[in-house]
Order: structure tokens, then C-alpha cells, then sequence
């Protein structure tokens, strides 16, 4: 049973790929099929189509030069999202070369106001300003208002904050990596994460869970 | 009752402000914390619920994260537009030639 089962999904793969390419060239057919997963996938990340277009041109290039064959679409995005991933990093180790990557400025002095600042409570949670309960977090992933709140969010980190935080968390590298990459030190991107967590979650709570709350 | 007095003040130097164990729980994230650390934030966790409350946001924050890059990718509102896709075509043909 096990072979028959194994070529039909084969055929099926093909027939994918066959309906995927109407009589276009390898590359003319990856822009079709992959180019707006690709792109978006690159905007989500640089915020700036410019910069994601380019990521992307230079990703199908370096497609080209190491052509492989695959069997099926997943095999084949997931091996195209692998170089977009590179082409990013590419695109951060530029950016800090031209700038100080490093953004401590951002929200320091915010933070202080939610702890209590004087006496013997000093540096405890202000209990009114302390995190509230978020009701069912889980539930929201499946919302497309919770993604547009998401992303509001995420768009109002400064643009290194957002990037050091992606690296971090979406793409699982490690502290050590991420400085080497940035030329940051651990310290500082320990700050900068901390901080862009403080402000991701604050600003959710508002917008959403705090929303969400009083709806129900 | 100087005995209990006198535990419950050396706990209480031990265990870190509310302001710093948001700081501990982010870096818990990204280094391991020294013994003294995850000691002091363990007590700190056992007697501060915003504080759990705010570790157990940090991770969903983590796991978000990473499912906002899936939902972009495929549902993002910015889409690539008929010019790029033209203009890639062609950068792409000439890399071909």
C-alpha cells in the first residue's frame, strides 16, 4: 500500500507544479508563484518596499546561480524563504555599518512611570498601571483585528528596536549572534529587547486586551 | 517571632524589585541568569502576581511574534505590485542571460 500511497501524492505534487507553470521560464514562474509571499514576507520585516523588493530581486538571483529541483511548492518556498532570511540579515549588517544600531533613547524614561518611585515600595508595580489580566490571549491569533493591532504596534518600535526584536524572537538567533551581526554589545541588546518587549506589551494591553476586556 | 521577622527581611533583600524582575524575566529570555538571580526571581514570582502576569505576557509576546511573521507573509496587507513584479522579471531575465 505504502509505494502506491507515496506515488500518488508524488502525482498530485506535480500537478500542482504543472498548474503553477503555464509555459513560464523557472524564474518568470518563482515571481509569479512566490513573489508576493516573498515580499511580504520581506515588508514585514524591513518596513520599507524598496528594501524588499530588493531582498526579494536578490533572493530569485541567488536562487538562479544555486538551481536545485524540488518536489513540490513547500520544499521549494520554504528553501527560497531560507535565502530571503540571509538576504535580511544582509540588509541589517549594511544598515548598521551606516548607523549607530544601538537605541536606548527609546521609551527609557516611559518605563519608570509605571513603579512606584519613592519609599519602601520603591520600584514596585503602581497596581493600577501593573499588567491586567489578558483574557484568553490564545483566542486572539485567530483575529485579523488582533494582527492589524499587532502590526500598529510593531510599526511603532523605531525601526532597530523592531528589527533587533525580530531577530531575536522570530528567528530564534542567539544574543551572541545578533551582536556580532549588529557590532552591539550584549548589554545593550538586552536593554533593547527588554525594552521592546515593555513596549509591545503595554501597547497590546491597551489597544487590544484592555479593548477586549471591556467588550466582554 | 524576631526569628520570623528576621527571615521575612533577609527574603525581602533577596527578592528583586517589581522593576527589576520585568528587566530578570526579559533577560531570562535571552541569557542564563546567574544563581543569585533566578534565585531572587523565583522568590520574587512566588509573592508578585503582576509580575507572573508579565512573564506569562512576555512568552505569549514571543509566540506572537513568530506567528505575525506566517500571518504577514501570507496575509500582509502589502502586496507586491504589477511594476515590481515586471521589474524583478526582467532583472531576473538579465541574471539569466
Amino acid at each position: 500500500m505504502e509505494p502506491d500511497r507515496e506515488s500518488t501524492t508524488s502525482q498530485a505534487l506535480a500537478k500542482e507544479n504543472a498548474k503553477a507553470t503555464p509555459g513560464l521560464s523557472d524564474p518568470e514562474r518563482w515571481v509569479e508563484v512566490y513573489g508576493d509571499y516573498l515580499f511580504k514576507y520581506a515588508m514585514a520585516r524591513l518596513r520599507d518596499p524598496t528594501h524588499a523588493e530588493d531582498a526579494v530581486q536578490e533572493t530569485f538571483l541567488a536562487a538562479l546561480k544555486g538551481g536545485k529541483a524540488f518536489a513540490g511548492l513547500a520544499a521549494e518556498r520554504s528553501w527560497l524563504v531560507g535565502i530571503l532570511k540571509n538576504k535580511i540579515f544582509d540588509h541589517y549588517r549594511r544598515a548598521c555599518r551606516e548607523t549607530l544600531f544601538t537605541d536606548l533613547e527609546f521609551y527609557s524614561d516611559e518605563e519608570s512611570g509605571r513603579f512606584v518611585a519613592e519609599g519602601a515600595f520603591k520600584g514596585a508595580w503602581i497596581h493600577d498601571l501593573g499588567p491586567k489580566q489578558w483574557p484568553n490571549p490564545g483566542e486572539s491569533l485567530d483575529k485579523e483585528e488582533f494582527w492589524q493591532t499587532y502590526r500598529d504596534c510593531s510599526g511603532k518600535l523605531p525601526r532597530n528596536v523592531a528589527a533587533v526584536f525580530n531577530l531575536r524572537e522570530v528567528d530564534d538567533l542567539d544574543s551572541k549572534r545578533i551582536c556580532r551581526m549588529l557590532n552591539i554589545s550584549e548589554s545593550n541588546l538586552w536593554v533593547m529587547l527588554h525594552r521592546a518587549r515593555m513596549a509591545l506589551r503595554r501597547c497590546l494591553e491597551i489597544n487590544w486586551f484592555g479593548k477586549a476586556g471591556e467588550a466582554l | 517571632m524576631k526569628w520570623l521577622r528576621r527571615l521575612v527581611v533577609t527574603l525581602g533583600t533577596l527578592s528583586p524589585t517589581c522593576k527589576q524582575a520585568t528587566r530578570l524575566q526579559s533577560e531570562a529570555m535571552d541569557r542564563r541568569l546567574s544563581f543569585f538571580e533566578k534565585f531572587g526571581l523565583r522568590l520574587h514570582l512566588i509573592l508578585c502576581k503582576w509580575c507572573r502576569r508579565y512573564g506569562e505576557q512576555l512568552r505569549f509576546l514571543r509566540f506572537a511574534a513568530r506567528e505575525c511573521q506566517e500571518h504577514e507573509s501570507g496575509q500582509g496587507p502589502h502586496g507586491l505590485t504589477a511594476e515590481a513584479r515586471e521589474r524583478i522579471k526582467q532583472k531576473l531575465q538579465a541574471g539569466c542571460d
